[in-house]
């Protein structure tokens, strides 16, 4: 029967979400890898800047948003979404120990919201800076 | 041959409707600029996958499940007959398309759900996972579904798109 097929389907879909989904690493990993990628795109690359961090993240970049549209003045506040007015939850890993700790869905949201905002994807520079300048935020 | 009302209003209706919202859907997936016209396409797709359901049952002759679901072993025989000298011909769903029918609404109904689970933050991070996955299976699906109906209308010279818009086919009416 087709109802069987499906249930292959099903089956196939599940599995391929659980084996995608990588173990959890710390910022601190994120950070160490994320350098790596910005010393293969400029060998000049030292480190990362929390202060550079802090003004990409205001910056609005030439377009009609910033981090901060969503994501508020304050990244260890609930946000509000820009379009859909729904909660964004706090964005510092001080205030939401989840962040930055799962690289798959640092990649995703990265790809996405640097497109918004940017409407470029960003360099390992830009997300380093401002992975270390969201590391200094306390609530 | 006559030329005979094979789709109801209300199937030639949903079929496009739903392509529509599909489309939509997921054409505005990747920004949060189009987040609420995603939603909007999510629900409206639910809808129509909750009508046909209904309607797969209630609804006239060629729209009902229990009329064009068949099992593996009809799929198989169609689809070795389309490269035989004579192709089998169905006037409702032939039994790939069926399948396709069913794939279809499975995977949107499973999309829909997941997505909604995404907006309500119910569930977690895997329904993320799940409802990309299930969204890019189904447009694989959908791609499948229109090679389908472009080698069928060529193999049986006639012309399915136009008969969903129309609900009109030439063939013996057996019902």
């Amino acid at each position: 029967m087709s109802i069987r097929i499906l249930a292959a389907l099903a089956i196939a879909t599940a599995g391929a979400v659980v084996s995608s989904t990588a173990a959890a690493i710390s910022p601190a990993e994120l950070q160490t890898s994320l350098a790596a990628e910005a010393r293969q795109a400029d060998p000049a690359f030292r480190e990362f800047s929390a202060q550079r961090g802090e003004t990409f993240y205001r910056a609005k970049h030439g377009g009609d948003w910033s981090c901060s549209t969503c994501h508020t003045d304050n990244p260890a506040m609930p946000g509000n979404h820009a379009v859909t007015n729904k909660a964004v939850k706090p964005l510092a890993p001080a205030a939401n120990p989840d962040r930055f700790t799962n690289p798959e869905k640092v990649a995703k949201w990265f790809k996405r919201n640097c497109n918004d905002v940017l409407k470029r994807a960003c360099t390992a520079q830009e997300k380093g800076d401002l992975v270390a300048w969201l590391l200094t935020v306390k609530p | 041959m006559n030329r005979i009302l094979v789709w109801d209003i209300p199937t030639r209706i949903f079929h496009w409707t739903l392509a529509l919202s599909f489309s939509v859907a997921f054409l505005t997936a990747e920004s949060e600029r189009w987040r609420d016209i995603h939603v909007y396409g999510g629900y409206l797709a639910l809808g129509m996958i909750g009508f046909r359901l209904l309607w797969g049952v209630i609804g006239s002759h060629h729209a009902r499940f229990a009329n064009f679901v068949r099992g593996p072993a009809a799929v198989i025989r169609y689809l070795r007959s389309l490269i035989s000298d004579q192709p089998e011909h169905h006037v409702g769903h032939n039994p790939a398309g069926a399948l396709a029918i069913v794939a279809l609404l499975v995977l949107g109904l499973g999309t829909g759900i997941s997505g909604w689970m995404i907006l309500n933050e119910i569930g977690g991070d895997v329904f993320e996972e799940l409802h990309e996955g299930l969204a890019n299976t189904m447009l694989a699906v959908v791609i499948i579904h229109i090679l389908g109906v472009i080698v069928s209308s060529r193999l049986h010279r006639e012309n399915l798109v136009g008969a969903m818009i129309t609900g009109y086919k030439n063939g013996h009416d057996d019902v």
